[in-house]
Formats: structure tokens, sequence, C-alpha cells
């Protein structure tokens, strides 16, 4: 057994440390907590010239065949200052799912883009009625000759006032329900009849609802087989878990440690020598060690090619959220100064974190969802949730 | 980064899986109540070398570490088998640092149960862990690593958790094995080995209470389905295993930077117990609480995995003070509000 972070990793890191040191501006930073794109072209354009937008993939293919880790350890380095990466993790769900299932021409066409960071693809699953049931899908899709004519609406698609493409579940089949019936379309963001409006989060992002109204897609853009989705889909769904940097709840730790040594308490010492702050910290640091540990065994486990459970997608969310009130607690008022406050903490890290902690038990499957899942597949539980 | 077990390893874990579902099965851990002690398992955990798994070769011992100790206490655990594992086991490796040959060979070999005097305070005012069996007990008394017989006429404590608890009021035969610097250092080192190995056995009762939650929730009806269907019952059970699988990473990552002699050994071995005895405790009155009524019956097994839930923590440490040990280890001290100083909680500050 071997904790030690892999050493290889200290090349990659320091590489992408250099990297964002240079390309993650403060302009970029600051235009990023303005709008909540979750988007930069430029920094996307210098990811891809180095491979690091498909980063997993092999160097012919546009990528630069890095391990689960190694992609782990390059995103921190740019996240860590502030280097908006929601764009190209999430463009990779849909490309790694075109990339195992779409047809010889359609990979041909988009990929090379997409390793290159030139092209940018949204995802369109959930729909204002569906939620986490993401096969409650509404969304309709009718052949028309070489073309299929798209009628809808998705919520919560997030940077597509940006994106080229949108991964787009569509209900072919108008007998079916659930999750048979579904076909999937990569829809060029540019054609008539999408109409998007932004939508406001309380966790400083923009996300958006999208509407379709006949919009005409080309079938060389349909992903996978018709009434296949289900397919394509999980393919998408698996990648997701793939992202597994170190925790949010242990980026927060850190946080909270660098205010306790450098604020001052009443008696002249700092807050790191207060005993309730102690426990607090003590508390927090072994829910960050065990979510940083639950992330590292997805990783792990992604090498040697077996599947992990949904834990560190559970573990780590709800353990951010109950953190990001308690640090609240502790650093008081000064703690809720937002970022644009010369007077905020740390630069209104703390307030920015309740702001977005809440988010994070919801997107990605909500708590619920993978609770179900574990119960299910790892526990033997009947299903919860009706059969449809 | 390597978190899989060698295949030395696992041969160990299926060896001891194998001897306690065998030998520690529900109708003999109730047998051993409420002293808590099996001879006859016991016998045999000591003919299978289990003892001397962390004690180097050359010392009489299998030449393994903690982490080869952790995997026995996990599986002890797992069956609440009614014989001591973390205190002998750290005495065991501290008897060897100190160079306690006839001692440690005697531990060994069966011929004295010697275990460790691990809560604060001189021995004779404690409530000793294995007190009710131990012939000897291995403490720290200022800077010195002593050795103290078992006085004649000592009662051991009827309790809840099936530990032979007992006090050595009286105690007076005292040998001391190491006075010096290395005392205190070895004593601590020997203390988070006991919070390791208690945080692993914890590991095994929570894995085998969610077990039997689950077990129960995929077989009892209620309204017309099993109750594992609804969410209430099946949720919390989710939240224990991934939990459990979170203390069993912490203990082995415990272990391995004990191994490395790592400066942040001591803390991990602090955090290991803490969050063990939380997740143990929630996966144990979850699955007592989804039993209905019939969890609350001395014939239903989740009740011997509650009541030892809480009682393998509180014979060690208060968590809530524990996470003063975690504090202190990762921070250094306070400036400010100095505690008076605990045995087991110093000196492994860094």
């Amino acid at each position: 057994m071997d904790f030690h972070e892999p050493s290889h990793l200290k090349g990659i890191r320091a590489e992408a440390e250099a990297f964002a040191a240079e390309h993650v501006t403060a302009e970029m930073v600051e235009e990023e907590l303005r709008t909540g794109d979750g988007v930069s072209r430029s920094l996307l354009r210098a990811m891809g010239a180095k491979g690091w937008v498909a980063s997993m993939w092999p160097p012919e293919e546009g990528g630069a065949g890095l391990d689960p880790f190694e992609t782990a350890a390059m995103l921190g380095a740019i996240r860590a200052v502030g280097g908006p990466t929601v764009g190209p993790g999430t463009t990779m769900l849909s490309a790694n799912a075109i990339r195992a299932l779409g047809s010889p021409a359609l990979r041909a066409r988009i990929l090379p883009g997409v390793a290159a960071g030139e092209t940018l693809i949204c995802l369109g699953y959930t729909e204002p009625e569906g939620g986490s049931d993401v096969f409650a899908c509404k969304t309709r899709s009718v052949r028309d000759g070489d073309e299929w004519v798209i009628n809808g609406q998705k919520m919560f698609t997030t940077f597509a006032h940006r994106a080229d493409y949108c991964f787009l579940l569509t209900r072919s089949d108008p007998e079916s329900r659930g999750p048979h019936g579904l076909t999937m379309f990569l829809v060029p963001m540019g054609t008539p009849g999408i109409e998007i409006q932004a939508v406001r989060t309380m966790g400083y992002e923009r996300t958006n609802i999208v509407f379709y109204n006949d919009v005409r897609v080309s079938d060389d853009l349909r992903v996978g087989e018709p009434e296949q989705g289900l397919h394509v889909m999980r393919a998408a769904l698996e990648a997701e878990q793939n992202v597994a940097p170190s925790s949010r709840t242990s980026q927060l730790y850190e946080a909270a440690v660098a205010w306790a040594r450098q604020t001052p308490d009443p008696d002249g010492a700092t807050m790191l020598d207060d005993p309730s702050v102690r426990r607090r910290l003590a508390r927090m640091a072994i829910d960050a060690e065990v979510a940083d540990l639950l992330g590292y065994r997805v990783a792990f486990l992604e090498q040697l090619g077996a599947k992990p459970g949904p834990h560190a997608a559970l573990f780590g969310p709800e353990t951010y959220v109950r953190w990001s009130k308690e640090v609240m607690d502790m650093v008081g008022p000064a703690g809720t100064a937002d970022w644009t406050d010369p007077d905020a903490v740390l630069g209104g890290t703390f307030e920015y974190h309740f702001r977005c902690s809440v988010a994070s038990t919801i997107y990605g499957g909500s708590s619920e969802v993978l609770r179900s899942l574990i119960a299910e597949q790892l526990l033997g539980l009947p299903r919860s949730r009706p059969k449809s | 980064m390597n978190l899989a077990l060698t295949e030395e390893q696992e041969f160990v874990r299926r060896t001891f899986a194998t001897l306690f579902a065998k030998e520690a099965d529900p109708a003999r851990v109730r047998a051993a109540e409420p002293l808590g002690h099996d001879p006859g398992l016991w016998a045999h955990m000591i003919a299978t070398g289990a003892l001397g798994v962390g004690v180097p070769e050359d010392a009489g011992g299998g030449g393994g570490g903690v982490l080869e100790l952790a995997l026995i206490a996990e599986e002890a655990g797992r069956r609440v088998a009614p014989v001591p594992v973390a205190e002998p086991a750290a005495a065991a490796r501290l008897l060897a640092a100190c160079g306690a040959t006839k001692l440690l060979s005697d531990a060994l070999d069966g011929t004295r149960i010697v275990s460790l005097a691990t809560r604060p305070g001189p021995v004779a005012s404690q409530f000793l862990t294995d007190g009710g069996i131990a012939d000897v007990v291995v403490a720290l008394e200022g800077d010195r690593i002593v050795a103290v017989n078992r006085p004649p006429d000592v009662r051991p404590t009827s309790n809840m958790g099936g530990l032979p608890l007992a006090r050595w009021s009286g105690a007076v035969e005292v040998e001391v094995l190491v006075d010096g610097d290395e005392a205190r250092r070895w004593f601590s080192a020997a203390m988070d080995e006991v919070r390791i190995l208690r945080a692993a056995a914890l590991v095994g009762l929570a894995g085998e209470a969610i077990e039997i939650g689950a077990a129960y929730a995929r077989q009892r009806e209620a309204f017309g389905v099993p109750i594992g269907t609804y969410q209430a019952v099946a949720h919390p059970l989710a939240d224990a295993l991934v939990a459990k699988d979170g203390a069993q990473l912490l203990t082995w990552k415990a272990c391995w930077a004990l191994g490395e002699d790592l400066p942040g050994a001591s803390a991990l071995a602090s955090m290991a117990f803490v969050f063990a005895a939380e997740t143990a405790y929630a996966a144990a009155q979850h699955s007592l609480h989804i039993h209905g009524g019939y969890g609350f019956t001395v014939e239903c097994d989740i009740q011997l995995y509650y009541r030892r839930a809480k009682a393998w923590v509180t014979a060690f440490a208060d968590p809530e003070r524990e996470l003063d040990a975690v504090a202190d280890r990762a921070y250094g001290q306070s400036r400010t509000h100095r505690r008076s100083a605990q045995p087991h909680a110093v000196p492994g500050t860094s």
C-alpha cells in the first residue's frame, strides 16, 4: 500500500502551474466571477495547444495521453488560481460519448476541434419538468428525409450562449416512455429556431434555459443509432465521474486553516489557538481527508479498469455543503463579505463557497440518486423508484 | 499511489476472516458476555501467531507492520470476536522496541496475557480495557515505561460492551522496562497503534452492521414491499457504506504513514479513530433501528454490534477530546488554552 502521490505528478503539476501563471490572468478570473460563464476561449485554446482539453486521449488524436491522476493534477492547478474549466470539463463528457459511439464522419468532423480547444459542447439533458429524472424527456425529434425536426426546451444548459454545439437528448418515438425511444444529436447552436435565455444562479454561475422551435438538424449530426440514446448517455454519464481532483471540502479546509492562522483572536494569539476553532478544524480535516481519499480511490480504480462506486460523488459534496456552513459560523460577519468588497476575507472565498456548495449535491447526480444507486448496486436493496 | 493489498496481506485477511467466522459466531460471542473473553478463541489466536504478526522476525514475530495487524483487527471487529486484539498486539510491538524479551516471548506463546494501560493517570485509577484477563499491563508512569503485574483479587467489571474491563486497585509490583527519553516517544507510538487498531476493528464492526441491516431490509416486508424499498430505510445504509469505506481508507493511510515514519502519522491515527468511531455508531444505530422492535431484543445479533460500537470507543477515549489531539498534532498546541497533558495525547505533536 502506498499513499504517496505518484511521483510523476510533480512534473505535470509544475507544468500546469507555470501554464496557469501565464494564461490565467487577473482579468480572466474577474470576468469569470462577473459573468459566471465557466468558459474562457483564450484559456481553452491554450489548453488545446498542449493537448490538455482531451488530456487523456493519445497525442495522435490531439490529446496528451495523461492518466486520471495527471489529469486531476493538471486541472487542479488551473482551478486553484481561478481558471474556468467548466467549459472543457463538460465538453469532454459528450466528446467521449461521440468518440465511443459516433459515426466515423462525425468523429472526424467534431473531435479534432474539441481536442484543439476550438469547439465547446454544452449538455442538453435536463428539462424544466425533468430534474434528476433525465429520462422524463419530452423534447421531440421527428425524422424528415435527411433531417430531423426538434421541438422542446431544456433547462440548466450551462454556457449554451458560448457553445458551438449542444449534446441534445430527444424523444424520437412518441409512444415511448422513460429510457426507451430516445435519440441523441449534436445540434449546432447557431441553427435557426434556437432561443437562449439567461438564468442567473445564487452561486455566481450563469446557466440557461434553451428553447428549440422547429430546429432542423442534419442526420449526420445524430450520435449513435436512432432510439439508442440511452446507450449514448451511459457512455457520457460514465465519464462524468472521471473528473476527480482534490475535493472541494479539502480546498475549503485549506482556506479555513489559512484564515485561522492569520486572524488575531481577542487574547492576542490567533484564531488557530481558540479551542472551538481547533475542534471545528479538526473535524473538518477528517472529512477533507476522507473526501480526498475517496476521490483518489476513483482515480486508482479507473486506472485498473475497475468501476468505482459513486462514494466520492456523494461524500465530497455532502461534506462541502456542511463545512461551507460551519465555516461561515466560525469566521463571522467578515466571512459574508463578497469578492467585490475590499474588506472581504481571503477575497470572499468563504462567501463564494457558501453560495456555490449547495448546488454540488444536485448536479452530476443528486445525493438521493447516488444513495439509491449505492443501495441497489452495492447493498442489493430493491429499487425505490417506479419502473418505467 | 497503490491502494491494493499485497497477496500476503490478502492471505492474512482471508485467514483471519475464516478463523473468526468459524470460532466467533454469535453464539460464542453471547456465551463470552459479560466478561468478553473466549479462552478457546484466544488459544487459536496465539496458535496462529496473530499477536506477533507486527513484531520483527528477530524478536520472534512475523515481521509485518501495523497494516497487517489492522487487517486482523478489522476481521475480529466484523464478528465482534470476544478476544482482545488492539492492546495486546500494540503491547507486543512495544515490548519488542523495549527489548523486554522474556515478557515478549511469554506474550507471544500465550504464557501470559500482556496488555496496555491506555487511559490517562496511574494504573490504579484506570478502568483497564483488558484488566479482567491480563496478567501484565504495560503503562507509562512519568518518563518510564513499566510493566505492572496483576494484583490478587481483581474483580472483572460487568459491562455493556462485552469487554474484559477491570480496575487494578493496589497494583504495586512494577518492573521498569524503559527509563528515559525514548519512553514517552515509544509509548506514544504504541498509543497511536491502538488508535489505528481500534479504528480498524470499528471498520469491521460497521461493515457487518451494515450487512446485517441490508440483509434484513431485503427480506422484511411492511405495507406490502420489502422495507429496503423505502429510501428512509435504504439511504442511511448507503451513507454508512460510504463512510465505512472512507474509514477503512483513512485507517490504511494511517498504517502506511506510521510505517513510513511520516510527520502526519499521529494526526492520521487520531483522525482514523474519531471517524471510525462515528461511522461504526451511525451504522449500528441505523441498522438496529430498521429492525424495529426485533432489533431491541437480545435474540437479534445487531444489538451485539450496537453496544460494542460505543463501548469499544469509550474504552479508549472520548472522540470529542480526541479532536484536540488531532488539532495539537496538525497545528501544534494552542498557545492560550493549554490542557493538562494526557498520557495518550502527548507528545506526538508536530
